[in-house]
C-alpha cells in the first residue's frame, strides 16, 4: 500500500505544492459561482452541486495522483499506452454515441470517455520517450518515433470522430518536441507541413464544423446561425465593462442569449458579471498556474519529471487560449472547455490528474 | 552532454515557451480591454437592446359627447399581429405562409406590409396585420409558442356611434405620415401615431390625443417576456362634451336624405352650433380600421364630394335670402320707408339692361310685401338708392363675408363685394349695374351655409354675432387648453328694423309666403327661401338646376334657434329647402315641449 504510505509520510505533505492547489480551487470557485449563476433560470438538475460533487472528487484524485512516483508510472506506461488504445478501440465500436461522436465507455449507469485518460497516458508516454535522449537536437527518426507514439491514440480519438479533442493533443507532442529540441529547419519544415495541410484537413470537416470557421471569419453573415453564439458572447463580455454587471446580474447570461453558457462559454458569463478586472483576475491565476507549473519543471530532478510537467501545461495552455480565444472571438468555435472553470466531470477531472500530475513530480524532485 | 547542461538547455527552450503563452495571454487581455473598456458603450447598448424591450401602450383618445352626453365617438379594444424579425428562427416569408394559412389576411397583403418596412432594424416590430378578428386571436394565441417571432398588440380604436352621423364635424383619424411629422401641426408626433385629420378630431387633436405609455419588459432570447420592469401608463385623451344635440342632427341628416346639400341648427344667443349636417358623408370608421385602397378611391373620386363640409368649406350665392340684410342696410340709412310702396311690372331697367323679376309683376309693393313674397325690382331698386359700398359695410357688419370662426378646421370666409374689392382683385372698377345684381344675392356675392344662418340669426336677435361653436371654450379651459375667448359683438340696429324683419319672415312662413312648409305648428316660425344661380354648370349634369335655400329662426318675436338649409340643385327654397328646416325645429320643438311637459311641478298643474 504503497499510495497510503505516500499520503501518511509527513514529507509529502511539506512537498505538496500548496500554491498550485489553492490556485486551481480559486479557478473552480470562480467556476462553481458562474456555474450557479448561469444555471439560475434552467430546469434541468443542480448544475452547481454536481460541479461540486466533481471538484472533489477531482481533488481527491488529485492527491492519489500526486502520492504517486510518476517514475513507477513511466516505467509500466507501455501497459497504461496498450490498455489506453484497447479502452479506444473498444469505444469505437461499443462505446456510447453523445452528441455524434462515440467516445463514451458506459458500465451501467457510470460513463467516462477513455479519451480523457488517453491525454494523460500520452503525456507520460511522450515524456519517458523525450527524456530518453539527450542530444541537443533530435533526429528525423527520433522524430517520426515520438509522432508515432503520439499518433496512434490521437487517431483513434480522430475517429469516434472527436475532432476537438484530437486537437488538444497537438501542443502534447509540439511543446515536447521543441523542448527535446528540434533543428531551426525541421521547425520550419514542421509549420509548413501544417500550413499545408490545413486545406486537406477541411475535406475530413463536417458541414457544421465547416460553418463554425466560416462563422469563425465572417460571424456576421449568419447572425442567427453558429455566428449567433460569437455575437451574444461578444454583447456578453463587451457589457460587462470594467467591473461586470455584478455577480447574477448580467443579462446576456440570465436571460439565456449566451450558448452553452455553463460549459464552453462560462468565460463569457464571468467577463460579462465580473467585468474587465474579473477576467484579469481569472487570467492571472491561470497564467500562474502555467507560470508555477512550467517553474518546477525547470528545476526538477530528471527529464523525465520536466517533460511530463511540459506536456500537462501544454495541454492546459491549449485548452485555455482556444477556449478564452473562442469567447472573444479570436478562435473558431471548436467546444473545447476552460480548464477548472467550465462545468462538466471530464474536463474536471482531467484538470485535476493532470495538475496532480505536476504535483508529484515537485514531490519526486525531492525524494530519495 | 552532462545532466547539468541539458536541463540548462531545456531550461532555456521552456523560458521560450513562456514567452510565447505570455505573448498569448496578452492577446488576449488586449481582445478583452477592446471590448470591456474601449468599446463598452456599444455593447452594453446591444445587450440593453437585447433583453428590455419597449412596448408602446396607445392611449386610447378622448370620447366624443353630444350636449347631453351621449356618445358620438369612443374606443373599442383592437388588436394588431407584429413580427420581430430579430426573434426569428426563420425567414419572415415562412412565418408569413405559416400565418396565411390560418388568418383572414393574405399572403399578399402580409408580404406588402412586410416588403415596406424590411429596411427597419431587425429588431424592430413590424405590423403585419391589424384589427384581428377572434378566430385570427385564437389562432395566433394556438400557434404562439411555435413562433416565437410574431406576438399580438393592443391598440385602442375610434369607434363612431352612428355610420355616417355627423361626419363632417367629427372627422376622422388616420396614422400620421412621415409629412406631417416634419410639419408643424403634428410634429411633436411620432411615426405611427393616430392623428386627426379632419373635423373635431383633427382641431381638437392636442386635447383628444392622450400620452401613451410604455411598458420595459425583460425578455429572454425567444422574446418571451421574463419581467415587467417598469410601466408608464397611457394616460387617454380628455373627452370633449359638444353642443351638438344629437337629436336635431339626426333630424337634419334624415331629412336631407340623398340628397347633396346642408343644414345647420345654431343658437344665435349663444352662438353654439345644435347640428351641422353636409350630404353626401363619409363613414369615418373606414379610416378609424384602415380605409381600403379601393374605398378611398371611391370616396373621393365621387363627384358629389363626400369630403367637404359644404356647412362650412364651400361658398355659395345667398340668393334672395340675401334681402333680408338689404331690407336692414336700406331702413337703417333711410333709403327706405316701411311705408313706401315701389311698383314691381315684372322687371325694370337698370344702366341699359333690363333686370327681371320672378313674377310677371307684384303691383305696389310695400318693403314688408316685398320680402315676404320676394320682390326683385323692389330690391333692384334699393340696391340702386344705396350703391354698393353701402350694402358691402352693411353686409359686413352683420356677418357675411368673414369667417365665422367656428372651430372646425378649413372654413371659407365667402365674398362680399365692393369697389375696393374688385379693384383689388381684377384690377377693375365697379359698374353700378353690378349692383342690381348683388341686391338679389347673386354676383360675386357668395356665403358659407353656417356663415348665413349665422348672420341672420345674429340680426333677428338684435344685432349680435356669437361666434358659432361647437365645444364651449370654458370646458376646453378646464380642460387644460389655451382658447381665446368667443367673440361676441354687437352692431347698431334699430328695434324697428329687427322687427319689421322679424314680421316679414314671420310672413314669409305663415303669412302665403314662399316658405309655407316650413311651418311648425303652435310656433312662430319665421325664415327666408332663397334659390341661387348656378356658379358652375360644368361639373356635372344635375348642376343646371338651381340650389335651394331656406334660412329661418324661431320663435320669431323671440328667437332662440336658427336653422338654415342648402339643397344643391334642388330647385326652389320653399319646396326643396324649408321642409328641411321644419324637420329640424319640429324636433327642436317637441324636445323643448317634452321638457317643459316633465319639468311642470304639481302646483303649475294645479294652477292650470
Amino acid at each position: 500500500m504503497r499510495l497510503i504510505d505516500a499520503l501518511r509520510s509527513r514529507r509529502f505533505w511539506q512537498d505538496f505544492d500548496w500554491f498550485l492547489l489553492l490556485t486551481a480551487l480559486a479557478l473552480s470557485s470562480i467556476g462553481l459561482l458562474e456555474i450557479y449563476s448561469s444555471t439560475l433560470n434552467m430546469d434541468s438538475g443542480n448544475f452547481f452541486l454536481r460541479q461540486l460533487v466533481w471538484i472533489s472528487i477531482g481533488v481527491g484524485l488529485l492527491f492519489v495522483v500526486a502520492s504517486i512516483d510518476y517514475h513507477v508510472l513511466a516505467e509500466h506506461v507501455i501497459f497504461l499506452y496498450a490498455g489506453t488504445l484497447l479502452l479506444l478501440a473498444y469505444v469505437l465500436v461499443f462505446g456510447r454515441t453523445v452528441s455524434g461522436a462515440r467516445s463514451w465507455f458506459g458500465v451501467g449507469s457510470f460513463g467516462f470517455q477513455p479519451s480523457e485518460i488517453a491525454k494523460m497516458v500520452v503525456v507520460i508516454a511522450l515524456a519517458r520517450f523525450l527524456a530518453g535522449h539527450k542530444e541537443r537536437y533530435m533526429t528525423f527518426g527520433q522524430i517520426l518515433a515520438a509522432g508515432a507514439i503520439w499518433a496512434v491514440p490521437v487517431i483513434l480519438v480522430g475517429l469516434q470522430p472527436d475532432l476537438g479533442t484530437a486537437l488538444t493533443f497537438v501542443p502534447v507532442l509540439a511543446i515536447g518536441l521543441f523542448v527535446r529540441g528540434v533543428r531551426p529547419m525541421a521547425l520550419v519544415a514542421g509549420g509548413l507541413i501544417v500550413i499545408l495541410m490545413m486545406p486537406v484537413t477541411w475535406f475530413f470537416l463536417k458541414d457544421y464544423q465547416k460553418d463554425r470557421i466560416i462563422t469563425f471569419v465572417q460571424p456576421e453573415t449568419d447572425p442567427l446561425g453558429s455566428g449567433y453564439q460569437v455575437i451574444q458572447s461578444k454583447i456578453a463580455i463587451g457589457s460587462g465593462g470594467m467591473w461586470g454587471t455584478g455577480l447574477f446580474q448580467g443579462s446576456q447570461n440570465q436571460l439565456g442569449f449566451l450558448p452553452t453558457r455553463h460549459t464552453d462559454f462560462i468565460f463569457s458569463v464571468v467577463a460579462e458579471e465580473l467585468g474587465f478586472v474579473g477576467v484579469c483576475v481569472t487570467l492571472g491565476l491561470l497564467l500562474a498556474l502555467v507560470f508555477r507549473s512550467l517553474s518546477l519543471a525547470r528545476m526538477p530532478r530528471d527529464t523525465l519529471g520536466l517533460f511530463i510537467i511540459v506536456g500537462v501545461v501544454g495541454m492546459f495552455v491549449f485548452h485555455i487560449l482556444v477556449n478564452v480565444g473562442m469567447v472573444i472571438g479570436f478562435m473558431p468555435i471548436t467546444g473545447i472547455p476552460l480548464p477548472f472553470l467550465s462545468y462538466g466531470g471530464s474536463s474536471v477531472l482531467t484538470a485535476f490528474i493532470g495538475l496532480g500530475l505536476i504535483i508529484s513530480v515537485r514531490g519526486g524532485r525531492l525524494v530519495n | 552532454m552532462r545532466q547539468r547542461d541539458e536541463l540548462e538547455l531545456l531550461n532555456s527552450r521552456i523560458v521560450v515557451v513562456l514567452g510565447a503563452i505570455l505573448v498569448a495571454f496578452a492577446i488576449l487581455v488586449f481582445g478583452f480591454w477592446r471590448h470591456q473598456i474601449a468599446q463598452s458603450p456599444y455593447y452594453q447598448g446591444l445587450a440593453e437592446r437585447n433583453r428590455i424591450r419597449d412596448i408602446p401602450l396607445e392611449a386610447p383618445r378622448g370620447k366624443i359627447y353630444d350636449r347631453e352626453r351621449r356618445i358620438i365617438a369612443d374606443n373599442r379594444p383592437s388588436w394588431n399581429l407584429t413580427l420581430t424579425r430579430e426573434d426569428s428562427p426563420r425567414s419572415p416569408e415562412e412565418t408569413i405562409a405559416i400565418l396565411a394559412a390560418g388568418l383572414d389576411a393574405t399572403e399578399e397583403e402580409m408580404l406588402d406590409r412586410l416588403d415596406r418596412r424590411r429596411s427597419s432594424p431587425e429588431y424592430q416590430s413590424i405590423l403585419l396585420y391589424e384589427d384581428l378578428s377572434l378566430a385570427d386571436i385564437a389562432f395566433v394565441e394556438a400557434r404562439g409558442f411555435e413562433l416565437p417571432e410574431i406576438s399580438l398588440s393592443f391598440q385602442p380604436r375610434r369607434r363612431y356611434e352612428g355610420a355616417e352621423l355627423a361626419a363632417h364635424v367629427l372627422g376622422y383619424v388616420g396614422e400620421v405620415t412621415q409629412a406631417e411629422l416634419s410639419g408643424d401641426e403634428f410634429g411633436d408626433r411620432k411615426a405611427g401615431d393616430i392623428v386627426g385629420r379632419f373635423g373635431l378630431e383633427r382641431q381638437y387633436d392636442a386635447l383628444l390625443q392622450g400620452t401613451d405609455g410604455t411598458r420595459l419588459v425583460l425578455v429572454n432570447n425567444f422574446g418571451r417576456e421574463m419581467e415587467v420592469l417598469g410601466e408608464l401608463k397611457p394616460v387617454p385623451g380628455k373627452d370633449l362634451v359638444t353642443t351638438l344635440d344629437l337629436d336635431l342632427q339626426r333630424a337634419a341628416e334624415m331629412a336631407l336624405g340623398d340628397r347633396t346639400g346642408v343644414a345647420v341648427a345654431i343658437l344665435p344667443a349663444t352662438g353654439e352650433v345644435l347640428a351641422l349636417a353636409s350630404r353626401p358623408a363619409f363613414d369615418p370608421t373606414l379610416f378609424a380600421r384602415g380605409i381600403l385602397p379601393e374605398e378611398w378611391d371611391a370616396l373621393v373620386s365621387d363627384p358629389r364630394d363626400p369630403f367637404q363640409n359644404r356647412a362650412i368649406q364651400n361658398r355659395f350665392s345667398p340668393g334672395s335670402v340675401f334681402k333680408i340684410f338689404m331690407t336692414a342696410a336700406a331702413l337703417e340709412e333711410h333709403v327706405v320707408t316701411s311705408d313706401v310702396a315701389i311698383l314691381c311690372q315684372g322687371g325694370k331697367v337698370f344702366y341699359g339692361n333690363r333686370f327681371d323679376c320672378w313674377s310677371a309683376g307684384h303691383g305696389h309693393v310695400s318693403l314688408l310685401d316685398a320680402l315676404v313674397h320676394s320682390c326683385n325690382v323692389f330690391f333692384y331698386t334699393l340696391g340702386d338708392q344705396l350703391g354698393i359700398d353701402r350694402i358691402s359695410a352693411y353686409a359686413t357688419m352683420m356677418g357675411l363675408g368673414q369667417r365665422t370662426g367656428i372651430d372646425l378646421p378649413g372654413e371659407d370666409a365667402g365674398i362680399m363685394p365692393s369697389a375696393e374689392w374688385k379693384m383689388r382683385t381684377t384690377g377693375d372698377r365697379w359698374y353700378p349695374g353690378e349692383t342690381i345684381s348683388v341686391s338679389i344675392g347673386q354676383g360675386p356675392v357668395s356665403v358659407t351655409p353656417l356663415q348665413l344662418t349665422y348672420a341672420v340669426g345674429g340680426l333677428a336677435v338684435g344685432g349680435v354675432l356669437n361666434q358659432p361653436h361647437l365645444v364651449n371654450p370654458e370646458f376646453l379651459r378646464q380642460a387644460g387648453l389655451e382658447v381665446p375667448a368667443l367673440r361676441s359683438e354687437t352692431y347698431p340696429v334699430a328695434a324697428d328694423t329687427v322687427a319689421l324683419v322679424q314680421r316679414a319672415l314671420w310672413g314669409v312662413v305663415n303669412d302665403a309666403g314662399t316658405g309655407t312648409r316650413a311651418r311648425v305648428d303652435g310656433f312662430d316660425v319665421a325664415g327666408k327661401t332663397g334659390t341661387a344661380q348656378v356658379v358652375r354648370k360644368d361639373a356635372y349634369s344635375a348642376e343646371f338646376e338651381d340650389h335651394a335655400w331656406f334660412i329661418g329662426f324661431a320663435p320669431y318675436d323671440a328667437p332662440e334657434i336658427a336653422v338654415g338649409v342648402f339643397v344643391e340643385s334642388g330647385g326652389h327654397g320653399g319646396s326643396a329647402a324649408a321642409p328641411v328646416a321644419q324637420a329640424i325645429l319640429q324636433t327642436y320643438f317637441d324636445k323643448k315641449s317634452a321638457r317643459l311637459t316633465r319639468n311642470r311641478t304639481p302646483e303649475m298643474a294645479r294652477n292650470d
